[in-house]
């Protein structure tokens, strides 16, 4: 398959997964009991609103269409760009997530910096030191890594560094010192997924063949290591990391509420207590944007790691 | 970096100084100064959970600058570790003693440093199996540039600057690099190499890919080459490209070789001297022509024997009865005496000594050493080795004595090829009876080569010609050999035959019949035609046990279940798999076992045509003479009519009734084998038939026309 087609492919596929994540999201949130109206004016109001004033505020939000024709009118707006309002603030939901989005990605990706700068090292040195203590360690350590939940891991993140040692900030955003700490807590958990992965991928490579032709060189071990077998060892590595994406959203939500990052998951858990279903969907629809682009960006990784790679095809 | 470190009047070619006159244990490593490499009491063991395995039992022997040296055995016998410990590559949990020096630095207590400067600047290693050892995720260019690289600089080598880290590697110097990469794939043959060194190892055909690592392995500019089985997979016009490309190294630059194979032919070739290697010893060593001409010791004896070429058609190839001992077994006494037609209870206690056969004729380590033997011609083997006395050896094929009288043996210094010549065939005077079985007419094979989308677009259609316009019988009966180099078409050819490629154009009629491809064949037509690939072991599931694998295809054809045990008892049995080899699995029989399994599971459902794909190409000598005796034996009890592709130009000749030649496509001659052989009327056929090593070191002359002159330049067509 050449780039043209691949891509016009994944195009297609893309936009019918979204159709299907709104669908789903839509449905959900309608299927949850009670009247949205009644719950959203009690919340704003601070008391039970009366019939005449649910009335008005279904009018005006186009409650009373039924849930198909209102799902359609949502698609037809977001297709113009339009995200819809905020039930609470005036708001643009667009807006919105605008301001929160960047907070979030920088947290991605940081943690992501985080999880391979911690997984690669120790991935290989366990690989290489097969059965060895530094083995044991890693993979005791990539144990607790997995099984330890975000939250925890955050919380005790702050006690340690930020109520005992001062050292760094606790909650916020907008500084590199307020990144440090959501990095880590999410990065952690990510790391433990990746060494593991990393450690028996390159136990396979580091038989082959072209590994001891490498040797044979004259090469450095640390060239033969992280050029000629890590190369290979990252192939299957890199599906995962694709798959992990989503894993890591979701851990955003929580590290963002422990952190109090005003960022995309927080906003979305906030909606989501609020009942505030135009921004629930945004955020929804934005997320699983993210998550296909980015697996699109997985694959064609792909061809750099591997040549033998045609895209959208088996290996050679 | 291309300079000659050596001039080629320092090389020594001949090197008497290692038949020296002591006859101890280690007598060819003699103490002279000018060794490149003397190993010394070499001893490998692996852990295993009960005995240590081992690989490598004492062995000793040396390399003089410029020396071409042959290591020859069969499998397992522990070549390739030797090998191994030489370039210091032996796995962490190996236990190495013995020392190992290589331009006076010992391999085996050397620092990782001293090894880096020892594997950049003196020795480079082509390994086996070069499809594995390239890396698949780095082009070629790259993959040379950095042996270059570390040849100039073994001391400084910085991670970010391999990795092309920017600010930290310098683009210019790798560029110059890869440039001088493609002048190093000019050397060794590659058309168009400004352009390979842009490919990924998946990119290039096998023969190309044994080309780039050799010049991989060349990139150092190494005093020592260690070649494992460089020429085993590459047919037979690359093989002669590829040693006349080492003789050239080792004629101007002075360039030592210790090569590595089991192809005696090849060491008849190349080689000064030989090594021979046993069970994990040395058990012979000496010059080249003496050995193959004279050979000392039995087992080398014994291997000679096993060559088709030194056998008359037609008749059973001798062969080594029993197995390599397992390296585990506690070892006294001689390791070739279970198999060994001489042996006598002295051989079976204590160290076997190592014999200085004197005049410079090197050493065997054998108790039978008969230095009053005369050191006549050694022409036929199949009987001076068993003559006499050992009629009634039970280890002994009786047939080998009684199908070869004595009174046959030419006495002339002629090789197996010119005495072959003599003995005509009375069938092939009947060839012109035989009832064609399978008739081809026309015949052609084009593939699409357009996938892209704009060319899909535009209707492009682009084709390659696999195969082109053949007619050709295959007459009950017979054998018929089809060779030619890689990527001719004989693969195609026999995958149209067995209907798994159906052809674009032209007709294939089985007896008289026009058939298709598989799915348009009727169940009897399938069941006629069985098939025996190559690498048996990756042809066959391993998932399955011998009994359920030759099931396989009866099953498939519908034979009931108490039918088909009873016939699978037949089968084994008749292709000598002993009853509790039934449940065994794939991985837990040797080579020669598995390609019988591959056999059985191809005759079981009585086929009348079995299409023989490379059936011993990938087997030691002595297995491939026993599968080759068994094929001959099945082909008389059954009445098979074969179709035989090989590259082994000697295999076709002594089992083949006619032989077709393909060159691009295209069937340039056919005939009897004699005649073809030798009277080629096709100048392909004649480059083909030159590129065969002989077998005898004297006609040797250094200069034999290499394939490339003139008839064909599509050595380097990747086949896809
Ligand atoms: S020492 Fe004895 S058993 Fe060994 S090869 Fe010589 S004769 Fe045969």
């Amino acid at each position: 398959m050449d780039d043209a087609t691949y891509l016009l492919h994944r195009l297609g596929t893309s936009i019918i997964v979204l159709l299907g994540v709104s669908v789903v999201t839509y449905g959900l949130l309608f299927l949850t009991p009670g009247d949205p109206a009644e719950v959203i004016l009690t919340q704003q109001l601070d008391r039970q609103p009366s019939a005449s004033e649910v009335e008005s505020f279904r009018a005006t939000h186009g409650m009373d269409d039924p849930v198909p024709v209102q799902y359609v009118s949502w698609v037809t707006d977001v297709l113009r760009g339009d995200l819809g309002t905020s039930y609470y603030s005036d708001t643009a939901v667009s807006t919105l997530i605008v301001d929160a989005l960047p907070l979030t990605i920088e947290l991605a990706v940081a943690s992501l910096l985080v999880a391979l700068a911690i997984a690669i090292p120790t991935g290989v040195l366990s690989a290489v030191h097969r059965g060895s203590a530094i083995d044991y360690a890693s993979q005791l350590g990539a144990l607790v890594g997995v099984s330890m939940p975000n939250f925890w891991l955050g919380y005790l993140l702050i006690l340690v560094f930020a109520l005992t040692l001062g050292s760094l900030p606790v909650a916020g955003a907008g500084s590199y010192g307020q990144l440090v700490l959501p990095a880590i807590t999410l990065g952690t958990g990510m790391a433990a997924v990746l060494t593991r992965l990393i450690r028996s991928s390159m136990l396979e490579v580091l038989d082959e063949a072209y590994v001891d032709t490498a040797r044979s060189k004259g090469l450095r071990e640390r060239i033969v290591l992280y050029k000629h077998a890590l190369r290979n060892a990252l192939v299957p590595v890199v599906t995962i990391l694709g798959v992990q994406l989503g894993s890591l959203l979701n851990g955003a939500v929580v590290v963002e509420i422990v952190f109090q990052r005003p960022g995309l998951g927080m906003l979305l858990v906030d909606a989501v207590f609020e009942r505030n279903y135009p921004v629930v969907q945004g955020i929804t629809l934005v997320t699983a944007g993210i998550f296909v682009g980015t697996n699109v960006l997985v694959d064609l990784s792909y061809r750099y790691l591997d040549p033998r790679v045609e895209l959208g095809g088996e290996t050679v | 970096m291309q300079q000659p470190r050596k001039t080629a009047s320092e090389s020594t070619h001949s090197t008497p100084a290692f038949d020296t006159d002591d006859s101890n244990h280690t007598a060819c490593t003699a103490e002279s100064t000018t060794d490149l490499l003397t190993v010394e009491g070499l001893r490998v063991q692996f852990p295993s959970p009960d005995e240590p395995v081992r690989a490598v039992d004492g062995v000793s022997f040396g390399i003089a600058d410029g020396e071409i040296v042959g290591l020859v055995g069969e499998s397992g016998c522990g070549k390739s570790v030797t090998a191994r410990s030489i370039i210091g590559l032996d796995p962490p949990e190996a236990a190495v003693r013995g020392s190992i020096e290589l331009d006076g630095t010992d391999v085996t207590a050397a620092s990782e440093r001293q090894l880096r400067r020892l594997r950049g600047d003196t020795v480079s290693m082509v390994f086996q199996n070069s499809m594995e050892t390239l890396n698949p995720v780095l082009d070629i260019g790259e993959q040379i540039a950095e042996s270059t690289k570390v040849h100039d600089h073994p001391d400084s080598q910085r991670l970010l600057d391999y990795l092309h880290a920017p600010l930290f590697s310098s683009r210019a110097d790798w560029h110059e690099r890869r440039e001088h990469a493609a002048e190093l794939l000019d050397q060794v043959g590659i058309a168009s190499p400004e352009e390979r060194v842009d490919d990924y190892p998946h990119e290039l055909s096998g023969g190309q890919i044994q080309r780039v690592a050799i010049a991989l392995a060349l990139a150092s500019d190494p005093d020592l080459l260690i070649a494992d089985e460089p020429t085993t997979a590459v047919d037979a016009t690359t093989q002669a490209q590829l040693l006349d490309r080492f003789r050239h190294l080792n004629d101007t630059r002075g360039m030592a070789l210790l090569l590595i194979t089991h192809d005696l032919s090849v060491v008849a070739e190349l080689c000064d001297r030989v090594v021979v290697m046993y069970a994990g010893q040395v058990v012979e060593t000496g010059p080249a022509g003496r050995v193959l001409r004279d050979p000392s010791h039995p087992y080398t004896r014994a291997l000679l024997n096993c060559l088709p070429q030194r056998v008359d058609r037609n008749e059973r190839l001798p062969t080594i009865e029993g197995a390599v001992p397992d390296p585990t077994d506690d070892r006294s006494g001689c390791p070739f005496a279970p198999r060994c037609e001489r042996a006598t209870d002295d051989c079976r206690h204590g160290d076997v000594p190592t014999i200085d056969l004197g005049d410079g004729r090197g050493t065997a380590t054998c108790y039978d050493v008969d230095d009053s033997r005369p050191a006549a011609p050694y022409n036929r083997p199949g009987i001076t080795v068993t003559a006499g006395e050992d009629e009634s050896d039970p280890t002994r094929e009786p047939t080998t004595a009684a199908e070869t009288p004595a009174a046959e043996t030419p006495s002339s210094e002629s090789t197996a090829r010119s005495s072959t010549r003599e003995k005509t065939r009375p069938e092939s005077t009947a060839d012109g009876d035989r009832q064609p079985l399978v008739e081809l007419e026309g015949v052609t094979k084009r593939y699409a080569t357009a996938n892209g989308l704009i060319d899909r677009l535009f209707g492009a259609t682009a084709t390659r010609r696999a195969v082109a316009d053949v007619d050709l019988e295959i007459r009950a009966g017979e054998t018929l050999g089809l060779v030619g180099e890689t990527g001719c078409g004989k693969t195609t050819l026999a995958e149209l035959v067995t209907g798994l490629e159906t052809p674009t154009a032209g007709e294939i009629r089985f007896g008289g019949d026009p058939v298709g491809g598989v799915e348009s064949r009727s169940a009897e037509t399938l069941a006629d035609v069985g098939v025996v690939f190559q690498n048996p072991r990756s042809s066959l599931n391993p998932r399955l046990t011998v009994e359920q694998l030759v099931a396989e295809p009866l099953r498939s054809r519908g034979w009931s279940t108490g039918r088909r045990r009873e016939r699978v008892r037949t089968v084994l049995d008749r292709v000598g798999l002993s009853e509790h080899r039934a449940r065994s699995y794939p991985h837990e029989l040797s080579g020669g076992q598995v390609q019988r399994v591959a056999i059985a599971r191809a005759i079981a459902p009585d086929p009348t045509l079995i299409v023989l794909d490379e059936p011993v190409s990938a087997l030691d000598v002595s297995v491939q003479a026993r599968i080759l005796n068994l094929l001959s034996e099945l082909q008389a009890e059954f009445g098979l009519t074969y179709l035989l592709i090989s590259h082994d130009l000697a295999v076709v000749e002594h089992v083949v009734d006619r032989v077709a030649v393909m060159s691009r496509g295209e069937l340039v001659e056919i005939g009897p084998v004699d005649r073809v052989f030798d009277q080629p009327t096709h100048p392909y056929t004649k480059t083909l038939l030159a590129s065969i090593p002989s077998l005898s070191p004297e006609e040797t002359t250094g200069v034999r026309p290499s394939a490339s002159d003139g008839v064909s330049s599509s050595l380097d067509r990747p086949t896809r």
